[in-house]
């Protein structure tokens, strides 16, 4: 009898210690140190991060900043200060290059599953304010990869259990932009519960601070900007774009901008200031000069004041370009411009301060993402378009002092004091009729000449968006004008080989993302051709 | 011969008086020795026949036990052949035992501790004495086994003190997880890690600075084992022998015995050492031409100038950089013991200064080790070992000083290396932070420092309450910290902390607690001729680190290495560091396993294992697994022992086993989590790391057979040992697979992959001659891989190991099917579809693919050890050549070095040339492709010795061999007559021993044995990429030992 009560108490200890083990086993699973759940709010910062350059311990150099850098190549506003950079040549990333796939990589990845939870989280704890702004920054995000690559992927987006994925067509991305703007409407129209703009401003402290009206204005200049688009095609209709124009951002102080803490962490600053390191090649071009130099035949004999805010003065204490492709040639010593971060032409390395630094390349400089004068040039477009051309010039006036007032209110740092704006000169300069002629003279190169200025050095993606519209060298056939006055692409030996004679039209989707692992649809969609960068998209064709 | 004859003559004496014998108990005492080596022979179990009565013999050999005259008394020991002895009156008897008469060696540890004969083994084992790896001298052990196990191949993966090594038996099987094998004391499973420095977004823990393993080393904790504390290692290769260890043994076990004291008399070793290394392996470079470009001079950091002028007075300077290594080894041992208690205690000092300026180690071991008997049954064996190492480190890899010294101008003399305020020196730029560091100014600021306190504690208990059953358990807790710091200059030009940030220093303190015990129970029982045994027991593993980790910039003082010493606004941490707690990384597994094992005759066993497993790292679904494993040996040398006519073959073993086991994902790679976001905020932001976890893994699977054969000729002077294996991994778990960012992720978790893994090894052991005064040993061990990728997912192009993206575009990766897991990716040359190199028309030179292609393959085609022993008199004299043949390098210091034209391919660059090849021109793909005419002098085009031009595929070097001389000792031993005139001694000799003296390579570079990053890369790590660290430097070691 013992001896079994000694068995059973055995098997029972045996069973006990099993138990407790699993137990153990248990314990030990989660993964302690990360969370598989976050607070909603903590997932808005890096999100808005993200738009410009993404700063998180999982990867950085995602956003528009980024493959800004390129396609402010492409459209001139600055060039490599050597030759032989291949996006001076309008070439496409090649090889196993990821460069241009920062937008990607922003909307798949740092947008992505982030995006999705913080709407979903959002929904869950009535938190509309969240989910308006989540749909609202989607919108954005959609609408800024399709303009990029084209055809992309919508529909299978995010599926995490799925290895390959289809591509959507552009049109498709369009719909869905619109529909995304209209459900971020409709959220942000949605108080009580738990929104609140005291919540809203943790996360979004770097942004609107909270304000939802405004993050409505942003979603209707995202509209705006959808039908503005469509420029070239039968469907377009003025009257969208200036509907929604009239509801977007109007004011400097509406502006959708990403502002940075600038702590020393390189992910509270901004992109293209000296922390981060990455524009130490880049040069402003000869075309960007000469537009605000006075040299180009669309304003021609009248030097902008912003000059001063935008580019760099060399030892001639003059405004000069360099020519893409061609490093210095062409320029003496004395007429090369300094880099952007103030320091000598030849050097590329980022300075330990960024004293000497203006305009957005400083590291804490805010970073426009839509701003009013964008609006108003897209509302003098659209007026233009439909033959109001009073109301363009009305319009075309309020978007050149927006960007006055921004750079005078923001941008002031480091300006030579004798060349800091004043309301006078801004006001002058409004009233020279070479800059602002009568409404009867207006033309569109003055339109997308001077939203070129205005978008200079934060929105690359959406100037060439606009330059792609005209095919770079379009002439306006009213007035035979050509819209971009002065702007000369690349040939011959200054355009990329691949491109077989062609200008660039698209980015080649992320590499280490599709190039590697989806070529099945990269090779029905022809995105394996050598010159896919140069097809033309979907949005600027009729 | 005379002691035989004696010993059967006592025997028949003892046979003819048992006739005499009456029923009656006498007390009977009598001592056991070794009929061969006449010494004692400890643990002897003799036992009355019939009955319980049994006892052991002590470590003196002796026993006492009661019988009853004409019993007969059985004596068996394990390694013996038994005896039979029957009792007459009370008497003092000597027994002498013979060993096992077909194989001599020693018994063999396996899992579980248990020790084993060798013919009963169905699977391949090979142990190396301790003496022989003390003997070489190496302060990180396992790279004295180099050459000396067939199978095993150890990478140190440089020649900094405290590099760590990367030890791989059996070559790879798991394209992501760790391939190293499980390292065993005294049945007590050891930690052997090196820091990972990636923490995947401050959710690991690694370092806050989230870095690649390439710039600095933090040495694989298994070398914090004092050499001399070595008894035996045994190498256990095959599936079945680490069956029962689990998941942790899927790449092998090496399994450690310390030394223990002998016996309870007090007996003192004491040996020391001096090592003088100097470094003789160096990148070749030229030095003909000044910093310039297209034969123009410039200041940059490029050597296409113009020649020298005439008397342009050039520096030595690496040889100025090097000093010589200097080290000094001091062993004490002490046994000593109070009756059936004995002890051991040992203690080393060590101090090495490497031959890196600034680069140091220190290190004192102290253990202490006892048996104890209690009572009849039991046994007892605590342990405690304490380490303390103390690293200067230095910078190696992207920022570190090699591949400074080999861009820095020869035209400045480095020892200038900085102002009395040790400012950096500008050569050329106003901006000192962005031109390349001076390298003894960057050894001397770029400061890394770790310190290292472990102590591993067992406990190892035998309980034998009867002959036939056995019962032991092994528990070991094994501990330790780690300290450390390392800094990067505010004007150093460092890949890793940009000088815009104005310096940046990681500190890190690590934590790692580690249990785990074994307990088991054997029971044997005989049938006639079979013999059984069955065995069953538990494990219990439970493993954690804590980590906290901080970084940060804006150095406020370069010389400091407090964390308080960046910018409280730049400081990053781990995640849980925030909340002030340790990042944790807990492993826990249970299992129970049991083994039968039949055996008939003592010549055909037959094994089977069973393992139930359960681990936390898999989801609870998934959790709970279990594998066999079963194995049979036959010595056909005795079943048919017709063949050992003739007297050439003496022994003949087959063997075979069949296994299967299991290898886990690493720790929380379940779940998809949140990191830290360093996004502008006002609250802590977070969003999702690069991986898409998995919460549906299961184990890897894996399954391995092995056959093999043993042959001893000639009276055992000659034996063989051969093994073939073939290792199927199925539905490997794939950690960081890249796919389309369309998952929302950059990198994926999956069970993707299947490798198959084969091998040929065969050891050969010669006893050439063996007179008194001369003997000469020669061994050879024969180690032949091959392995291929047999199942991939169709739509991943690559799987790269990210780590091994060292420099330029080459990685290691497995490009799909067919694909060797040693390969290299890299691109390379345009060519046309013939194959024909693409010429640009307009350059007349070539263009890179761009493209990851695979362009080479690590794997050698064959490695052998050749090993010699030679004794003659006082005198013996060992050495170890070490032959690898085959296998490619992708020789990145020497692409570094072609590109600023310091390489000695630039040397002929004013002759002009013509590269083969076709012309791009738009017929490269046509019948008649355009031949290149286009003469080219690249001394005035030097973008021909260019990345795009001259593609990494141009710098990986094919079928590269070796034939080194790893270890040489000559000793002499002090002739017994000599060591009696002095009072207490025993013992005395004096040696001296060489390593890494002698290479002969087809290799270009400085070694072919070169691993660009340190050992905690997993998956196949990075041997074979040469770029940025130092080859191993040539030692010699002086000594002295003697015994009290």
């Amino acid at each position: 009898m013992k001896n079994i009560n000694s068995k059973i108490l055995l098997l029972m200890l045996v069973t006990a210690g099993i138990f407790s083990c699993q137990k153990k086993l248990d314990e030990a699973f989660p993964n302690p140190n990360a969370g598989v759940r976050v607070p909603t709010e903590s997932l808005l910062p890096g999100i808005i991060g993200n738009m410009v350059g993404s700063s998180a311990a999982a990867g950085s150099a995602y956003g528009t900043a980024n493959d800004g850098m390129q396609v402010g190549r492409y459209i001139q506003y600055w060039a490599t200060n050597t030759s032989g950079n291949q996006f001076d040549q309008m070439a496409g990333a090649t090889g196993a290059s990821d460069l241009m796939g920062s937008v990607w990589a922003m909307q798949y990845f740092g947008m992505g599953q982030n995006l999705k939870k913080m709407i979903e989280w959002g929904i869950e704890e009535k938190k509309w304010d969240y989910v308006g702004v989540g749909h609202a920054i989607s919108a954005w995000g959609w609408l800024t990869t399709a303009d990029m690559y084209g055809d992309i992927i919508l529909r299978e987006a995010f599926n995490k259990d799925q290895l390959v994925f289809k591509y959507d067509l552009q049109q498709d991305v369009y719909d869905t932009v619109r529909t995304i703007c209209r459900t971020a409407i409709s959220y942000l129209n949605t108080t009580g519960d738990s929104a609140s703009p005291a919540n809203l401003a943790k996360g979004d402290a770097f942004f609107y601070n909270g304000d939802v009206n405004k993050w409505k204005k942003f979603v209707y200049s995202v509209m705006a900007r959808s039908f503005n688009h469509l420029s070239n095609k039968a469907s377009y209709n003025a009257d969208s774009v200036i509907f929604y124009c009239n509801l977007a951002i109007n004011d400097n102080a509406d502006n959708g901008t990403a502002r940075f803490s600038n702590t020393g962490i390189t992910g509270t600053s901004n992109f293209y200031g000296p922390f981060r390191s990455n524009v130490g090649t880049m040069r402003q071009t000869v075309f960007m000069c000469n537009i605000v130099n006075g040299i180009n035949p669309t304003f021609l004999g009248v030097a902008d004041p912003r000059a001063a805010y935008l580019l760099r003065e060399n030892v001639n204490n003059t405004y000069r370009g360099i020519r893409p492709n061609g490093g210095t040639s062409g320029l003496v010593a004395a007429d090369q411009p300094t880099n952007f971060w103030g320091d000598a032409f030849g050097t590329t390395a980022a300075p330990t301060s960024d004293a000497n630094a203006r305009y957005i390349f400083k590291n804490g400089a805010p970073f426009p993402i839509i701003t009013a004068s964008e609006v108003k040039f897209m509302l003098a477009e659209a007026q233009y378009r439909k033959g109001n051309k009073a109301a363009a010039r009305t319009a075309y006036i309020d978007g050149i002092r927006l960007n006055f007032d921004m750079l005078m209110n923001d941008y002031g740092s480091s300006v030579p004091a004798p060349r800091v704006i004043t309301i006078a000169q801004r006001d002058a300069f409004l009233a020279n009729t070479v800059i602002v002629p009568a409404a009867a003279d207006l033309n569109l190169s003055d339109i997308m000449l001077q939203k070129y200025i205005a978008l200079f050095g934060f929105n690359p993606l959406e100037t060439w968006v606009d330059m792609r519209r005209y095919h770079y060298i379009d002439v306006e056939a009213a007035t035979g004008v050509q819209v971009y006055n002065g702007f000369t692409p690349p040939t011959g030996i200054d355009l990329f080989s691949n491109n077989n004679g062609k200008l660039v039209y698209r980015a080649r989707p992320r590499y280490n993302s599709e190039y590697l692992y989806n070529i099945p649809e990269l090779t029905r969609i022809g995105a394996l051709a050598l010159d896919y960068h140069t097809v033309e998209q979907w949005f600027s064709k009729p | 011969m005379r002691k035989i004859a004696f010993a059967w003559k006592l025997c028949l004496l003892l046979c003819f008086l048992v006739f005499k014998a009456s029923a009656q108990d006498v007390t009977i005492s009598g001592s056991v020795t070794d009929l061969e080596k006449n010494i004692p022979i400890e643990s002897v179990t003799i036992r009355v026949l019939g009955k319980s009565t049994a006892t052991k013999t002590d470590a003196k050999g002796n026993f006492t036990i009661m019988a009853t005259k004409g019993a007969v008394l059985v004596i068996s020991s394990i390694g013996f052949e038994g005896q039979r002895v029957t009792v007459k009156d009370a008497q003092k008897i000597s027994i002498k035992l013979k060993s096992e008469a077909a194989d001599l060696d020693d018994v063999v540890v396996v899992a579980m501790d248990q020790k084993r004969k060798p013919r009963e083994l169905g699977y391949s084992t090979q142990s190396v004495k301790g003496a022989e790896i003390q003997e070489t001298q190496r302060d990180n052990f396992v790279n004295s086994l180099q050459g000396r196990v067939a199978g095993l191949t150890v990478n140190p993966t440089s020649g900094n003190v405290g590099a760590s090594s990367q030890v791989v038996l059996r070559g790879f099987n798991s394209l992501s997880l760790s391939n190293q094998p499980l390292f065993v004391i005294d049945g007590v499973i050891a930690d052997n890690s090196s820091i990972d420095e990636n923490s995947d977004g401050g959710r690991g823990v690694g370092l806050a600075s989230d870095r690649p393993n390439r710039n600095t080393d933090y040495t694989n904790r298994i070398a914090d084992l004092n050499p001399n504390d070595i008894e035996n290692v045994t190498v256990l290769k095959g599936p079945e022998a680490t069956a029962l260890y689990g998941s942790q043994a899927s790449s092998g076990a090496i399994v450690i015995t310390t030394r223990k004291a002998k016996s309870n008399k007090l007996a003192v070793q004491y040996d020391n050492a001096i090592r003088l290394q100097q470094l003789t392996r160096f990148p070749p470079t030229i030095d003909a031409y000044a910093n310039g470009t297209n034969n123009l001079p410039s200041n940059i950091f490029r050597y296409f100038g113009p020649q020298y002028a005439q008397g342009t007075r050039l520096y030595n300077n690496i040889d100025a950089f090097f000093r010589n290594g200097f080290s000094q080894t001091h062993n004490l041992g002490v046994d000593f013991g109070i009756k059936k208690s004995v002890f051991r205690f040992s203690s080393t000092y060590l101090k090495q200064e490497g031959v890196i300026p600034n680069n140091n180690q220190e290190r004192i071991n102290l253990s202490l080790r006892n048996t104890t008997k209690i009572g009849k049954y039991i046994e007892i064996m605590p342990s405690i070992a304490y380490t303390r190492t103390n690293t200067a480190k230095v910078l190696r890899s992207s920022g570190g000083y090699l591949l400074n010294l080999l861009q820095f101008p020869n035209t400045v003399d480095i020892t200038t290396s900085g102002d009395n305020e040790g400012n950096k020196i500008p050569i050329f730029a106003s901006n000192v932070g962005a031109e390349v560091d001076n390298p003894l100014w960057n050894v001397q600021n770029n400061r890394g420092r770790d310190q290292t306190d472990r102590l591993f504690a067992t406990l190892g208990l035998n309980i034998n309450p009867t002959p036939w059953l056995s019962i032991m358990g092994r528990f070991g807790y094994d501990t330790y910290k780690t300290v450390g710091s390392q800094n990067f200059h505010p004007q150093s030009l460092n890949a890793i902390v940009s000088t815009a940030l104005r310096g940046g220093q990681d500190n890190y303190w690590r934590t790692y607690k580690g249990y785990n015990h074994t307990i088991n129970a054997t029971a044997k029982k005989q049938f006639g001729k079979f013999s059984t045994r069955i065995m069953a027991g538990t494990m219990w593993q439970d493993y954690r680190t804590e980590m906290y980790a901080i970084t940060g910039t804006n150095l406020a003082d370069p010389d400091r290495s407090d964390s308080n010493n960046t910018d409280p606004n730049t400081r990053i941490r781990l995640l849980r560091n925030n909340a002030g707690e340790p990042n944790l990384s807990i492993i826990r597994q249970i299992a129970f396993f049991g083994e039968l094992a039949v055996s008939y005759n003592n010549m055909v066993f037959l094994n089977y294992t069973h393992r139930f497993e359960s681990a936390s790292t898999l989801p609870a679904k998934n959790r709970n697994y279990n594998y066999p494993g079963v194995s049979v040996s036959a010595i056909m040398s005795d079943v048919f022992p017709a063949i050992k006519q003739g007297g050439i073959l003496s022994y003949w073993k087959i063997r075979g086993s069949v296994a299967s086991t299991a290898r886990l994902n690493s720790a929380y790679s379940t779940q998809s989590v949140f990191v830290n976001n360093f996004a502008s905020s006002v609250i802590p932001a977070f969003s999702y790391g690069f991986t898409n976890n998995n919460p549906e893994l299961r184990p890897e699977r894996q399954s391995t057979y092995e056959v093999g054969t043993e042959f001893k000729l000639f009276k055992n002077r000659l034996s063989i040992d051969a093994t073939y294996y073939n290792t199927l991994v199925k539905d490997q778990i794939i950690e960081n697979m890249r796919l389309s960012y369309g998952t929302g992720y950059v990198l994926n978790t999956q069970n993707a992959a299947s490798t198959r893994n084969e091998g040929v090894e065969i050891s050969l052991d010669y006893q050439a001659i063996q007179q008194k005064d001369f003997g000469w040993n020669v061994r050879l061990n024969f180690n032949k891989m091959w392995n291929s990728v047999v199942a991939f997912p169709p739509n991943v192009s690559e799987f790269y190991i990210a780590d091994t993206w060292l420099y330029g575009n080459a990685r290691a990766s497995v490009l799909g099917v067919g694909s060797p897991t040693t390969g290299i990716a890299s691109w390379g040359y345009s060519r046309n579809n013939a194959g024909q190199i693409l010429i640009n028309p307009s350059t007349g030179l070539p263009i890179s693919d761009g493209v990851f292609k695979l362009r080479g393959d690590r794997n050698p085609a064959f490695a052998l050890g050749i090993n010699n022993i030679f004794r003659y008199k006082n005198w013996r004299l060992s050495f170890l050549w070490d032959l690898k043949v085959g296998g490619d390098i992708f020789n990145g210091n020497n692409m570094l070095l072609t590109g600023i034209g310091r390489s000695p391919l630039t040397i002929d660059r004013f002759k002009p040339r013509v590269i083969q090849g076709v012309l791009n021109d738009g017929f490269a793909n046509t019948a008649t492709p355009t031949v290149n005419t286009i003469s080219v002098i690249p001394a005035y085009n030097d973008a021909y010795y260019t990345a795009s031009q001259m593609p990494e595929e141009a710098f990986i070097e094919k079928n590269i061999n070796w034939l080194r001389l790893r270890d040489i000792t000559v000793s002499y031993t002090v002739s017994p007559k000599l060591i009696r005139k002095v009072n207490g001694l025993k013992s005395a000799s004096l040696f001296i021993t060489g390593n890494d003296l002698f290479l002969i390579t087809n290799y270009s570079g400085a070694d072919p044995q070169v691993s660009g990053n340190t050992a905690s890369t997993r998956g196949v790590g990075s041997f074979g990429f040469d770029y940025g660290t130092l080859a191993a430097p040539i030692s010699l070691n002086f000594g002295i030992r003697v015994g009290f």
